[in-house]
């Protein structure tokens, strides 16, 4: 019997053939090691046990269908056909597919790109770009028919101060993460919006998966406007909240982040409104006491300066009026405003009755201002006619004059205060006389007031700059 | 006006409100506060306004291009 003789090529072609009809697909478990990945894209690595090890290959068509990354050490199971490679003789496994084993595909798959986006610096904390602080317009990557823009708009339709602009997209499938990629990028590049809420109801893992691609969390990362993430339930995180500015744990709660930092900014304005009308209605009653506090006897005494003062405050608050006025009429337009909106939104819109109420304030805010200023302008009148009588100017005018000794204020009230040879000023109607005092009588000879009517005249003035600025000090 | 300008606005707004409830400011003082509080809280409240409430859809993207026009979205009435 003679051997047949074979050629290499030929012997290795049969033994394939024999592997392929005495084994056809194989499952087989082991751990890889040695994973290379060539430029063609194909992966070669060793399947391994305790006591034996297999060459892999497995081409790249096979190898872009995985989810994960085949990495050394990784326990897998692998479905292939057995061959020999002719040139080399060895026996390798075509390998077909890899599935993890102990984990679930997608939970290593989303393992490995949460590690990967984490070592890339993508979930830093500093990255995180705060709330703008007028979210005005929303720009919304969804479904246009899922539970979830229902969810957002619902939610959104409590404030009515914005704008939304949805870019409708695929939320689950292949390619899916295609189009949020695309229309988180778009709305990061048209500058149209001030914040993107990326969002999807719940699902299974699989449902949300494309919110677990790389090319998402990439674009979301790039995106110059801050992202809100609301993908699924409560429990389910994804990659895409990983990488967002702020994650929310539903579409619900996504778009309420966004209704409350408006609300809060609109209450925080409405607060100040209403702090600042309460706050000069206060100073404004106060200044309005002290002004009545005035007309005692001892006020008209400090009044020539006062009065200035008084003049000089009226005249700005004259100004007033128009200012509030107009603030009352913008606010007036704005609710009138609010009401046309109520026909066109007849489900949705709540009056903000916080807002009504400010308008009532600063209306009866400006009224009281209005009357205070009447108020005033009477007593002014009035203070003003007092005065004039006891003006030290109408006094003089009347011939009598105020004398004091040079170099002081005090007018002077009594001869015996005054020495000969003492210089004096006497200020008349019109310019100051100079004199040396070269005699004095005592009081009540032959004088030519025996009661002090003109006294009375001359004490006032005289006491006026001291009394004045005492009152100054006192006020400021 | 910027965004910016809104969060500066309101800020100085609020600071405006702590000075004019502070008691020892005078009333010429108290006056120049609130107009400029008036004319703040003004600011504040025309950005606030700025924007009106709309709904809208961007459309399919056409294959030579990149979207733009919108058309209103129709919201479900519940």
């Amino acid at each position: 019997m003679s051997a047949r003789i074979w050629s290499v090529a030929e012997l290795i072609g049969e033994v394939n053939a024999a592997l392929a009809g005495g084994f056809g697909e194989v499952w087989v478990r082991g751990e890889l090691s040695g994973v290379k990945v060539a430029a063609s894209g194909h992966r070669y690595f060793q399947v391994k046990d305790a006591q034996a090890n297999l060459s892999c290959a497995m081409w790249a068509r096979s190898a872009d269908r995985l989810r994960f990354k085949l990495t050394d050490g990784l326990a897998v199971l692998l479905r292939g056909r057995l061959e020999v490679y002719p040139q080399r003789g060895a026996l390798q496994l075509i390998v077909e597919e890899a599935v993890p084993e102990g984990v679930g595909e997608l939970q290593l798959a989303f393992e490995q790109l949460k590690a990967k986006l984490a070592s890339d610096g993508l979930f830093a904390p500093e990255r995180k770009r705060p709330l703008p602080a007028l979210p005005q317009r929303l720009g919304l990557v969804t479904s246009s028919s899922g539970a979830a823009v229902r969810d957002v708009l619902k939610v959104l339709s409590r404030f009515q101060r914005l704008q939304v602009l949805l870019y409708p997209v695929r939320v689950q499938g292949r390619g899916a993460e295609g189009e949020i990629a695309r229309a988180v990028r778009w709305f990061g590049a048209s500058r149209r919006v001030d914040i993107v809420l990326v969002v999807r109801g719940g699902g299974s893992l699989e449902d949300l998966w494309a919110f677990n691609e790389e090319m998402v969390a990439r674009a979301i990362a790039a995106c110059p406007v801050p992202v809100i993430s609301g993908v699924g339930h409560e429990t389910d995180t994804t990659i895409a909240d990983f990488v967002a500015d702020l994650r929310a744990a539903t579409p619900t709660q996504a778009a309420e982040i966004v209704v409350a930092q408006l609300e809060e900014q609109d209450r925080r304005v409405s607060e100040a409104q209403e702090s600042i009308a309460a706050a000069i209605e206060r100073r404004l009653e106060r200044s309005r006491l002290r002004l009545a506090g005035l007309e005692g006897a001892r006020g008209l005494a400090r009044l020539p300066l006062r009065l200035r003062e008084l003049d000089e405050r009226l005249r700005r608050l004259a100004a007033l009026p128009p200012l509030l006025r107009a603030v009352v009429v913008a606010r007036h337009r704005r609710l009138d405003g609010a009401a046309a909106r109520l026909f066109h939104w007849p489900v949705r819109f709540g009056a903000p009755r916080r807002r009504e109420l400010v308008t009532a304030r600063i209306a009866i805010a400006g009224e009281r201002l209005r009357a205070l200023l009447r108020r005033r302008s009477v007593q002014l009148t009035g203070l003003d006619r007092a005065l004039g009588a006891l003006s030290p100017v109408a006094v003089l005018e009347r011939g009598y004059s105020i004398t004091t000794r040079e170099g002081t204020d005090a007018a002077l009230r009594d001869a015996a205060s005054v020495a000969a040879g003492e210089r004096l000023l006497t200020r008349l109607a019109r310019g100051t006389v100079r004199s040396l005092v070269v005699g004095r009588e005592p009081a009540g000879q032959g004088t030519l007031f025996d009661e002090g009517g003109p006294g009375t005249g001359n004490r006032e003035p005289g006491k006026n700059p001291t009394g004045s600025r005492g009152a100054r000090r006192r006020h400021e | 006006m910027s965004k910016e300008t809104f969060e500066e606005a309101l800020a100085q707004l609020e600071e405006v409100v702590a000075k004019l409830e502070d008691s020892s400011v005078g009333l010429e003082e108290a006056l120049k506060l609130f107009e400029r509080g008036v004319k703040l809280a003004r600011r504040c409240r025309t950005q606030l306004d700025s924007v009106e409430r709309r709904v809208e859809q961007l459309l399919a993207e056409s294959p030579e291009g990149e979207p733009g026009a919108t058309v209103p979205f129709e919201e479900e009435q519940e």
